[in-house]
C-alpha cells in the first residue's frame, strides 16, 4: 500500500511517515501543495493524506485538481480542531474522510486501511483468498488461521495482490505500489519478492501471467 | 457649499463675518435714511416758517397789487444767489426776495398748474390744516442751482397768491454727508470690534475640543486611563462615548490577558507531567495520549473564551441553517459510509440565526458528528422559532445517554469513549459556543430512541 502524504509541517510529516512505514506502508512526502498536486497527478497511490493548510497551493485546490484529472484515489484530509467549515469545503472538493489535529496515529492507520479497502470494492474488513486471509483493519495476514510474518516489501506486494484478488496486477503497478518514490525499481527484485512470497504462502496461490504480471487466485487451477 | 472638512474656526468666522457685515450695511442705510428725513424736516420747518411769515405780512394795495408790510429778507434770505429765496406770485404782480437778484423763480408747478394736493402728513402739530400745508418740490432754480421748494397758495382780497420758499439742495446733503462720514467711521470701528470679539469667542469656544484632543493623546500615551468627566455640555456626550469605548477596550484586553494566562497555566501542568513521563523509560503511551488530549481541550476551551472577548458588541451575522446542516451531513454521511444512515432535515430553508457561519458549522458539526457516530440508522434535524430565538433539534436513534451521562457530557473535556472519535468533547464545546451567543445547549431523550440535542440560538433580524 502506497500513501501520498502532503503535509508542510516537517516534524509532523516525518512522524506520520515513520509510523505508516512501521505499518508496512510505502510513503511519499510532499511538503507543499504544488509538489503534492504534481505527485498526485503523475504517480499511482492507494490513498492520500492531505493537510488543508498548505503553502503555495491550498489543500482544497490540490484535491479539486486531482479530481479534475480523474485521480480517484481515496483522500483523507487533516484539519484543525474547529475546522468544520474546512471539512465541508474539503468534502465538496472530493475528500473521503477527515481527521482533526491532534490525532492518534493508530486512528490514521485504521482510517487509511478502511479507505483503501473500500476503494478496492471490499465491503467486509476481512478479505479471504483460499487459505490466505487479510484483516484490513489491523493489516495482519493469516495463513490457515496463523499469522504470517512478512517484510514491508512482501506485505505491500501481497496486500496489493489480495485487494485485487483473481485479477492480474501488472508488474509496473505492483512495483509502483511497493516502492517509495520512483524507487529505481528493478524488475528482478520484484521477482525475488514474489518468489519469497510463494515460499511463504504456497506456490500455487500466486500465478505468473507471462509478460503482464501476477495474480492471486482464490481457487488454484 | 462649504467643504464638510473645513475647519470649524473658519466656518464660524465666515458665517459671522457675513452676518456682521450685512447688519452694519443695513444699519448704515437705515441711519442715513432717518438722518436725511431729520435734516430735511428741519429745513422744511424753516421754509414753512418763512412762508407763514410772508403770508402774515401780505397786503393788497388799492390797485390790487400785492405788497409786504415789512422786510422779509432776514437771514438766510439776505444772502444773494445762495439758494435761499422766496417769491410771491399774485394775480397782478410778483414779489421776490432780494437774494434772487431779480431773477425769476421758475417752477413748472408754479407756472403751469396749481400745486398737486399735498400728501397726507403725520405731522399736524405745527397748527396747519392739510390745505394750509406747503407742498414740497425739487428742481432747478436760477443760477444753475438745484433747489428744494416749498409752495403754498393763499387767498388774498386780490385773488389767490402763490408763496414759494426755497433752500439749496446742498443745505440737506452737506450736513447729511458730514454725519454719514462720522457714522461710517463709527460703524467700521464697531465692525472691527465685533470681528475681534468673534475671533476671541471662536478661540474660547473651540478650546474644550483642543483640551479633549490632548486628553485623548494622554490616554494614548498612558498618562491617564480616561478622558476627564467634567466637560461642557456640548462635548460631554463625545467624552462619555470615548470613555465607554476606552472602558470596553480595557475590559476586552483584560479578559484576553486573563484567558492567555489561564491557557498558559492550564498547559503548564500537563506539560510538566509530560516532561516527567518522557524521562521515565517505562512510559505508558495511553497516559501520554491523555495528556495530549487534555492540552488540546484546554487550548480549545480558552481559545473559545478569548474569541468571546473579541465578539463583544451586537452581532449582525446571519446564517441560514438548513443548507449548513446538509453540507455537514454530506461530510458525515461519507465518513460513516459503512452504515446505512437516513438523514432527515426538516429545517425551513429560510430560517437563519444571528451567528457567524464558522460557529454554526462548529456547533452543528460537533452535534451532528455525535449523532452520526451513535445512531443506528437515522439522524433527524429540525428547528422551531421561539420568540427571538431559534431552537435546533438534532436527534438520533442510537442508545442515547442516561441522566447521569447527560450531566457528565456537559462538563468541559469529558469524553465517554476514548475509542470513539469526537464524542463527548464536542458537546461541551458546542455548549460553550452557544453561551457566547447567549444561547444554550440541552440534552433530552429523543422520540427516535436516542439522544436529542436542543440548541437554542438567537434568531437573525
Amino acid at each position: 500500500m502506497k500513501i501520498l502524504l502532503v503535509e508542510d509541517d516537517r516534524l509532523l510529516a516525518r512522524e506520520i511517515a515513520r509510523a505508516l512505514r512501521e505499518e508496512n506502508f510505502a510513503v511519499d512526502i510532499a511538503a507543499n501543495g504544488e509538489d503534492g498536486q504534481h505527485l498526485g497527478e503523475t504517480e499511482a497511490y492507494d490513498a492520500a493524506v492531505l493537510d488543508l493548510g498548505l503553502p503555495k497551493v491550498p489543500g482544497v485546490e490540490v484535491l479539486s485538481s486531482w479530481r479534475k484529472h480523474e485521480r480517484h484515489l481515496p483522500v483523507l484530509i487533516l484539519t484543525a480542531r474547529d475546522g468544520w467549515t474546512d471539512k465541508v469545503a474539503g468534502f465538496k472538493a472530493g475528500a473521503d474522510d477527515y481527521l482533526t489535529k491532534p490525532f492518534r496515529i493508530e486512528e490514521l492507520v485504521m482510517r487509511l486501511r478502511a479507505l483503501v479497502r473500500r476503494a478496492s470494492g471490499h465491503g467486509a474488513p476481512r478479505i479471504s483468498c483460499g487459505p490466505l486471509s487479510f484483516e484490513t483493519q489491523t493489516g495482519v495476514f493469516e495463513l490457515d488461521g496463523l499469522p504470517l510474518k512478512l517484510t514491508a516489501l512482501e506485505w505491500r506486494v501481497l496486500e496489493c495482490l489480495i485487494l485485487r484478488k483473481d485479477t492480474v496486477v501488472e508488474r509496473g503497478v505492483l512495483s509502483e505500489k511497493a516502492y517509495e518514490g520512483d524507487g529505481g525499481t528493478d524488475s528482478n527484485s520484484l521477482e525475488v519478492i514474489v518468489a519469497r512470497l510463494r515460499r511463504k504462502v504456497g506456490k500455487t496461490l500466486i500465478e505468473t501471467e507471462r509478460g503482464r504480471g501476477y495474480k492471486l487466485v482464490s481457487v488454484s487451477r | 457649499m462649504m467643504n464638510r472638512n473645513a475647519s470649524l474656526g473658519r466656518r464660524l468666522m465666515i458665517g459671522a463675518g457675513v452676518f456682521i457685515t450685512a447688519a452694519l450695511v443695513i444699519a448704515a442705510i437705515l441711519i442715513a435714511f432717518v438722518l436725511h428725513r431729520f435734516v430735511q424736516g428741519q429745513i422744511d420747518q424753516r421754509l414753512d416758517a418763512q412762508i407763514l411769515f410772508l403770508s402774515s405780512m401780505l397786503e393788497v394795495d388799492a390797485g390790487g397789487n400785492l405788497r409786504l408790510a415789512g422786510s422779509a429778507d432776514g437771514p438766510p434770505f439776505d444772502l444773494s444767489r445762495h439758494g435761499w429765496y422766496w417769491q410771491i406770485s399774485g394775480p397782478k404782480n410778483v414779489l421776490r426776495s432780494r437774494s434772487l437778484n431779480g431773477a425769476d423763480l421758475a417752477h413748472p408747478d408754479i407756472d403751469d398748474r396749481p400745486p398737486p394736493p399735498p400728501p397726507p402728513s403725520p405731522r399736524s402739530e405745527d397748527g396747519l390744516s392739510p390745505q394750509d400745508r406747503p407742498v414740497p418740490a425739487d428742481g432747478m432754480g436760477p443760477y444753475e442751482r438745484r433747489l428744494h421748494f416749498r409752495i403754498l397758495t393763499v387767498a388774498t382780497p386780490a385773488g389767490p397768491a402763490m408763496i414759494v420758499a426755497t433752500s439749496p439742495r446742498d443745505a440737506v446733503m452737506g450736513p447729511l454727508w458730514e454725519a454719514m462720514r462720522t457714522l461710517a467711521l463709527s460703524l467700521g470701528v464697531l465692525g472691527v470690534a465685533l470681528i475681534g470679539a468673534m475671533l476671541i469667542q471662536i478661540r474660547l469656544g473651540l478650546r474644550p475640543l483642543e483640551r479633549l484632543r490632548s486628553a485623548v493623546a494622554e490616554v494614548r500615551s498612558g498618562l491617564r486611563d480616561s478622558v476627564p468627566e467634567a466637560q461642557p455640555s456640548e462635548v460631554q456626550p463625545l467624552a462619555d462615548e470615548l470613555n465607554a469605548l476606552l472602558a470596553e477596550n480595557a475590559a476586552n484586553l483584560e479578559r484576553a490577558r486573563k484567558h492567555v494566562s489561564n491557557l498558559a497555566h492550564g498547559l503548564k501542568t500537563p506539560l510538566a507531567t509530560l516532561a516527567i513521563s518522557l524521562r521515565k523509560q517505562t512510559t505508558n503511551t495511553e497516559e501520554l495520549h491523555d495528556l495530549v488530549s487534555l492540552m488540546d481541550r484546554r487550548i480549545r476551551h480558552h481559545l473559545g473564551r478569548a474569541r468571546s472577548a473579541a465578539l463583544g458588541g451586537p452581532l449582525r451575522a446571519r446564517t441560514a441553517i438548513a443548507s449548513r446542516a446538509d453540507d455537514l451531513a454530506l461530510v458525515l454521511g461519507k465518513v460513516n459510509a459503512h452504515k446505512e444512515i437516513a438523514f432527515v432535515n426538516t429545517v425551513p430553508p429560510g430560517l437563519a440565526v444571528a451567528c457567524e457561519p464558522q460557529d454554526i458549522d462548529e456547533m452543528l458539526g460537533n452535534v451532528l458528528e455525535n449523532a452520526f457516530v451513535w445512531c443506528r440508522g437515522e439522524v433527524a434535524v429540525s428547528a422551531s422559532e421561539e420568540g427571538r430565538s431559534v431552537v435546533l433539534f438534532v436527534e438520533d436513534d442510537g442508545p442515547g445517554l442516561s441522566a447521569e451521562q447527560m450531566s457528565l457530557a456537559m462538563q468541559a473535556g469529558r469524553r465517554f469513549d476514548e475509542r470513539s472519535p469526537g464524542f463527548g468533547f464536542g458537546l461541551s464545546i458546542t455548549s460553550e459556543l452557544a453561551e457566547l451567543y447567549a444561547g444554550s445547549l440541552t440534552l433530552e431523550r429523543s422520540a427516535l430512541g436516542g439522544l436529542r440535542v436542543a440548541l437554542r440560538l438567537p434568531a437573525s433580524g
